[in-house]
């Protein structure tokens, strides 16, 4: 059992973190403040190869593996969890469906630029109608023989990435009578005629991160948009969130990690009563059971990471790294305002923002309750 | 042209740090490149962008360690690299001229036309290593060096050299040359995570004395350690309060009492 990342993984994490602290930290506050997606931010991690990590050099990318994604995700919520979850979501959901699913030609087309960082990825499951429910998707692609063309309609909610993307995953049904094997999976250029972007949500966090709703108008797609067969889509989805789990479990454990490092510091200096309150056992406490917290949702974090490069099954791994990693960012955060008191409660002090950011993780790529489900069900029960 | 850079690993204490022995207890170390040494690696990468260097090749002298800072030159574009080592080293305080000899040693087996250096090291802070290294190998030098424009052709590197007082001097050093590199030469790069990847594969050759012809005896160090110790800081800082206008009356006040404007 190894529990060091390599000397490379450190390297690169190390190099990632520098960046963080240089090049985002500074702008992290600003950025939620103006709902912001920082593009040139995106552009300087494209030109050191972080925006495809862990796809194959083939198409462009690193040809990394989980473990250096999860800790290079990690170190970006550190800073900034709406550019970690932009990011998680360019690769996780965005990109490597393309690399797991996708031809030769459509690889070529459409993953090499995501893997470059030349474009942004997204990928549309949840409907205004349908969210932990898939089942419930109304979203149509029917077939026109005549044109060799599938046509796309529906509304999909809630997509990351959307209005700043290169390609967008769209999940649809094809086969109403199917269910779950009447879904399937097609690539949609944000370009098309008949793709237009709803709304942009105003956010409790993560706002330099889009959230968008999206519709289709008879959005005509060229058959060789679909990804895989069709009715492959519900099974894709199933795989494609086994890693992308693990990627909001690192993300997770990185916003804990900053509020923890904001609330440790804060506490060494802050003096009340005529001394640190960090001397207080309260805060101590407080500061021993972040670190508690972290620890082991890192640990877990990793150990999903190893398992899917070991091309072990992940589904429960992923699920429980996701649940706790999210579940500990949120109470990390929330004791990182405690433990500034007013200050924490103010926008000066990053802990409100990782407390906002934090929330997210126990909804999006499956609520907490949806981890439950998934969990039991693996337990056989 | 081949460029050789020398590169050492610093360690950086925390704020709170013990001492043990003549060292800081290497738990409150972080080891780091040297940052002037970054500036010289930025230097040779981008002669070896614009055509100019053939081969870029780092050399330390440290233990096994230091390979993960050593590494980290390969990954911002250095060929490969040069480790010094040996149980000579072990315990001891090496001092300039030690260093010397043994940079002189992979002068002689590279035979590089230009050597960068970095101005200083953060550790020990000698500032002596690159000049005294020209002298012992009879190039032409040129030391706290903040701009360089290289004619490869001509042979001659136009540096400006940061002097005291903020005056600069613009000089002409032939080739094959030492330059110690200042703060300002560039602004060096994030190593991209391919390079971090690509200088896993790259080779850091692991050389001892004998491998350069030397002895210990030859690097013997006229310098030992005989005492660590955090001196007495008697600050008698003062903190101006008030509004600007009181504040800066107190500060006019002090600089008047100092002797300053007088
Ligand atoms: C910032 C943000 C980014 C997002 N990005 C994307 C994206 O890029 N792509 C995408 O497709 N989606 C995205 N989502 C959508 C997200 O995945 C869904 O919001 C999430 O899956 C929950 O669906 P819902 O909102 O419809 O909630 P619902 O499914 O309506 O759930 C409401 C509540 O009921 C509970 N519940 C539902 N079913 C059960 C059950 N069987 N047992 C117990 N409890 C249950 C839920 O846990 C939750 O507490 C994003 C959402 C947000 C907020």
């Amino acid at each position: 059992m190894e529990f060091e990342p390599s000397a490379e993984h450190r390297m690169i994490r190390d190099t990632v973190r520098e960046f963080c602290e240089s090049e985002i930290r500074p702008i992290a506050q600003e950025i939620e403040d103006d709902h912001r997606f920082p593009e040139e931010v995106f552009a300087a991690l494209a030109d050191l190869d972080v925006m495809g990590i862990p796809v194959s050099e083939a198409y462009g990318g690193l040809g990394g593996d989980q473990l250096m994604y999860a800790l290079v995700t990690e170190e970006l919520g550190r800073v900034s969890g709406g550019i970690g979850l932009s990011y998680a979501a360019h690769t996780s959901l965005g990109a490597k469906p393309i690399e797991a699913f996708g031809t030769e030609a459509q690889k070529e087309e459409w993953l090499r630029p995501l893997a470059e960082g030349d474009g942004i990825g997204a990928w549309a499951l949840t409907e205004p109608g349908s969210g932990s429910d898939a089942s419930g998707m109304e979203t149509t692609a029917e077939y026109d023989p005549d044109a060799d063309e599938y046509v796309l309609n529906g509304t999909k909610q809630f997509i990351t990435n959307a209005n700043v993307a290169n390609s967008v995953l769209v999940k649809a049904v094809t086969d109403p009578d199917a269910g779950y094997d009447g879904i399937s999976t097609f690539i949609v250029d944000p370009d098309d005629d008949g793709f237009e972007v709803v709304t942009v949500w105003e956010k409790m966090g993560l706002n330099c991160s889009p959230t968008c709703e999206i519709a289709f108008d008879d959005l005509r797609l060229p058959a060789d948009r679909l990804l895989g067969e069709e009715g492959d889509g519900w099974e894709q989805t199933m795989s494609t969130l086994d890693g992308g789990r693990i990627s909001i479990a690192a993300l997770s454990v990185g916003l804990a990690q900053g509020a923890y490092e904001a609330a440790k510091e804060y506490a060494g200096e802050r003096e009340q009563f005529g001394k640190p309150i960090a001397e207080f056992d309260a805060i101590r406490d407080k500061i021993v059971h972040m670190y508690r917290q972290i620890e082991r949702a890192r640990l877990l974090t990793h150990k999903a990471a190893t398992r899917y490069d070991a091309g072990e099954p992940v589904t429960k791994a992923s699920a429980l790294a996701k649940l706790d990693a999210s579940e500990a960012a949120r109470e990390v955060a929330e004791e990182a305002v405690q433990t500034l008191g007013g200050y924490g409660y103010t926008t000066d002090f990053a802990p409100q923002r990782f407390y906002r950011d934090a929330k997210l993780m126990e909804i999006g790529e499956g609520t907490s309750e949806i981890q439950h489900v998934v969990l039991g069900r693996e337990l056989g029960l | 042209m081949k460029v050789l850079v020398t590169v050492k690993e610093v360690g950086e204490a925390d704020d709170d740090f013990e001492i043990e022995g003549t060292d800081i207890a290497s738990s409150d170390l972080e080891y780091d490149l040297n940052e002037w040494d970054d500036y010289a690696i930025e230097a040779a990468v981008q002669l070896a962008e614009a055509g100019i260097a053939e081969e870029v090749v780092a050399v330390t002298i440290g233990p096994e360690r230091a390979e993960e800072t050593i590494r980290m030159a390969l990954a911002k574009g250095a060929d490969r690299a040069v480790r010094v080592w040996d149980d000579a080293f072990e315990g001891t305080f090496a001092d300039v001229s030690s260093k010397v000899d043994v940079f002189e040693a992979v002068v002689d087996e590279e035979e590089p036309e230009l050597v960068l250096s970095g101005v200083q090291a953060a550790d020990t802070a000698f500032g002596a290593t690159g000049v005294a290294l020209a002298e012992r190998i009879g190039f032409d030098h040129a030391a706290v060096v903040n701009d360089l424009d290289l004619d490869a052709d001509a042979g001659v590197a136009n540096v400006h050299r940061e002097l005291e007082g903020g005056i600069e001097e613009l000089t002409e050093v032939d080739l094959p040359a030492v330059l110690t590199v200042q703060t300002g030469l560039n602004e060096p790069r994030y190593a991209s995570l391919r390079g971090i990847r690509q200088a896993q594969r790259k080779e850091i050759a692991a050389t001892d004395l004998a491998d350069l012809g030397l002895t210990p005896a030859d690097v013997e160090s006229t310098l030992t350690l005989t005492e660590m110790y955090e001196p007495e800081s008697d600050s008698d800082a003062e903190l101006i309060e008030g509004d600007a206008g009181e504040a800066a009356g107190r500060l006019a006040e002090v600089l008047r009492e100092k002797g300053v404007g007088a």
